[in-house]
């Protein structure tokens, strides 16, 4: 273990004392965005224009 | 909180997201599109709707978008929260994270749906493989911290031991994959080539992670910043 205030709980601290709700919910919110655009958005367009990277990347796409 | 920590995971997820861009370009394009040419028709309702061109180029920054969502949400946010509990120092914490991460977006949900070529006519609905796929996710997200805990809880053990007890949350992933229901796949590729492209999208993905682990490295500790102590560095 290392010294008292670097754990887990104190990171979380640290970020919640530092960031507004805001600001969380902003950060949280793109990268779910992005995260879902490249996994799971099956409109056709996108589909078919993230095919061969969906394929290579071993996404689970149609 | 450490912005050096969310741009340290930017960089490196941007590095390795070119790297894997350049893999895309080179290698999975024309794989999956030589793959293509087995199959008569390809069955989405009515050929494509976006040229090869434009799936060539959005595949290619698909790739290194992958690459920058890894770098900031693992390797930014992620390992800002987990340092605390990952095992060892240095490139051993980045290369524990990497691995989690893979198990994680990739490894777990491969179990129950492994890459395939295009062409393949799977029996489970589209629907249906992506909710397996996403609680695939959580499952492979649950037994790395798994991995995490049985690792700490053995850190003063022999080696060996050690090695055993980290590795054996991963048995529990048997589990959903013995529960899950058969997904039988068809489809006009040789299998020998169809393994071929599987293991040439497990080997892609593998070497995106590392190379975002390796950047990760590279650029040196983030110095975390408190609200008492605006300047302290951890002391390694």
């Amino acid at each position: 273990m290392q010294a008292e205030t670097d754990t887990v709980r104190g990171r979380v601290d640290i970020a919640t004392s530092r960031l507004s709700g805001t600001q969380m919910a902003l950060g949280l919110a793109l990268v779910a965005a992005l995260g879902f655009t490249l996994l799971f958005v099956q409109d056709p367009m996108v589909h078919d224009a993230m095919h061969n990277f969906r394929h290579g990347a071993g996404i689970t796409c149609h | 909180m450490g912005t050096e920590y969310l741009e340290r995971g930017a960089v490196a997820g941007l590095v390795g997201g070119l790297g894997y861009g350049l893999f895309q370009a080179t290698v999975g394009n024309s794989f999956t599109a030589g793959l293509e040419t087995f199959e008569a028709g390809h069955s989405h309702g009515g050929g494509p709707v976006v040229d090869g061109l434009t799936t060539a180029a959005v595949s290619v920054g698909g790739g290194v978008l992958w690459g920058l969502l890894f770098g900031i949400a693992v390797f930014g946010i992620g390992y800002y929260f987990l340092e605390p509990v990952l095992p060892g120092r240095g490139v051993t914490q980045r290369l524990a994270l990497a691995a989690a991460g893979f198990l994680t977006i990739s490894g777990a949900p491969w179990l129950l749906l492994p890459p395939q070529p295009p062409g393949v006519e799977q029996a489970l609905a589209t629907d249906t493989r992506m909710a397996l796929y996403a609680g695939m996710m959580a499952a492979g997200a649950l037994v790395a911290a798994a991995c995490v805990v049985a690792y700490r809880r053995t850190a003063n053990r022999h080696p060996v031991a050690t090695a055993a007890a980290t590795a054996l949350p991963l048995a529990l992933l048997s589990v959903p994959v013995a529960l899950a229901p058969a997904n039988a796949v068809s489809g006009p590729v040789p299998p020998a080539l169809a393994a071929a492209y599987r293991w040439t999208v497990v080997f892609g993905q593998l070497g995106l992670w590392a190379t975002i682990a390796a950047v990760h490295t590279w650029l040196g500790e983030p110095a975390i910043v408190t609200e008492s102590t605006p300047h302290q560095v951890r002391a390694d």
